[in-house]
């Protein structure tokens, strides 16, 4: 069930990028972008509000932890570009090499107060069969 | 080509935000976390919107063209937080990370298939060859880590 559930996760990301896709292609991917964090933060603050929740922020937070946002921002202006140019499948795997490189690299060198874990020369093996199922999704 | 690389760039910046993210939400809870992430957001794109003159161009028509679907993937994104973060506690790494790239790939395929009234097979065998990659790499972090892994979470 909790398998299950994983999946539709993704599949629940994928529905979302057609989604705000749609709405640039029609609206424009600056205002697009605008209406996106409105209609979440609507949502967020309902559901803060009925489970009786405050936001506190006793502990110390170091900057960098209110960045998200604003890297998430331009990460949806970057999606929303990119699915009307290439379509949402193309885009999400492009996507997810995207993230399992950007992953591998902050696992090398230890970044972001991740531990160390250095790269295995076998797994360039695994990312070359990723880049082909690229290419051969790109050209086709 | 450009395309591609910006794709590429915000694939890495997931990884970045999640990281952030769930440190945050770690520390002040996980709506709270989403409040601040959306909240910082927004008026990032306010400041984006301001800068780039889009209220130029905006139409009351495209707005009221539209489906209430099409409005809705800031909400759809909330509540991907919400479940994830029930649901990625209690399966390993490794499953998790497999599994959503699974339904993300092949609800991608097919929204594209709604879209364009065609799925191609280069984009189901491309799926597959990446699917291919990545179980590939799990599989070489795994076996390495078998035996931490069966310690830290008697599940595996």
């Amino acid at each position: 069930m909790n398998k299950l559930s994983a999946v539709f996760i993704g599949v629940l990301i994928s529905i979302m990028i057609s989604f705000n896709g749609a709405l640039s292609g029609s609206i424009g991917n600056y205002p697009a972008v605008v209406v996106i964090h409105i209609v979440g933060i609507i949502l967020v603050s309902a559901i803060l509000i009925l489970k009786k929740q405050k936001i506190s922020f006793k502990e110390h937070i170091p900057f960098y932890l209110f960045t998200g946002g604003a890297i998430g921002v331009v990460m949806t202006i970057f999606n929303n570009l990119c699915v009307n140019a290439l379509g949402v499948s193309l885009t999400l795997s492009i996507g997810l090499f995207g993230q399992s490189v950007a992953a591998t690299i902050i696992d090398h060198f230890g970044l972001l107060g991740m531990e160390t874990h250095k790269l295995k020369p076998k797994k360039i093996i695994g990312f070359s069969i990723v880049l082909c199922g690229i290419i051969i999704m790109t050209i086709y | 080509m450009v395309n591609i690389l910006i794709a590429f760039i915000a694939g890495a910046m997931v990884i970045l935000s999640m990281i952030i993210n769930s440190t945050l939400s770690k520390k002040i809870g996980v709506f709270q976390g989403a409040f601040v992430n959306y909240a910082v957001g927004l008026v990032f794109a306010v400041i984006a919107f301001v800068i780039t003159k889009s209220y130029n161009t905006i139409d009351a028509h495209n707005f009221q063209g539209l489906p209430l679907w099409a409005y809705l993937g800031g909400a759809v994104g909330v509540v991907v937080v919400g479940i994830s973060n029930v649901i990625i506690p209690k399966i390993p790494t490794i499953y998790s990370t497999l599994l959503i790239f699974t339904g993300q790939l092949f609800a991608g395929i097919l929204i594209d298939f709604f879209r364009d009234g065609v799925v191609s097979k280069g984009k189901i065998i491309g799926g597959i060859l990446i699917l291919v990659g990545m179980f590939y790499n799990f599989y070489v972090d795994f076996s390495e880590s078998k035996i931490k892994n069966i310690e830290l979470n008697p599940n595996v």
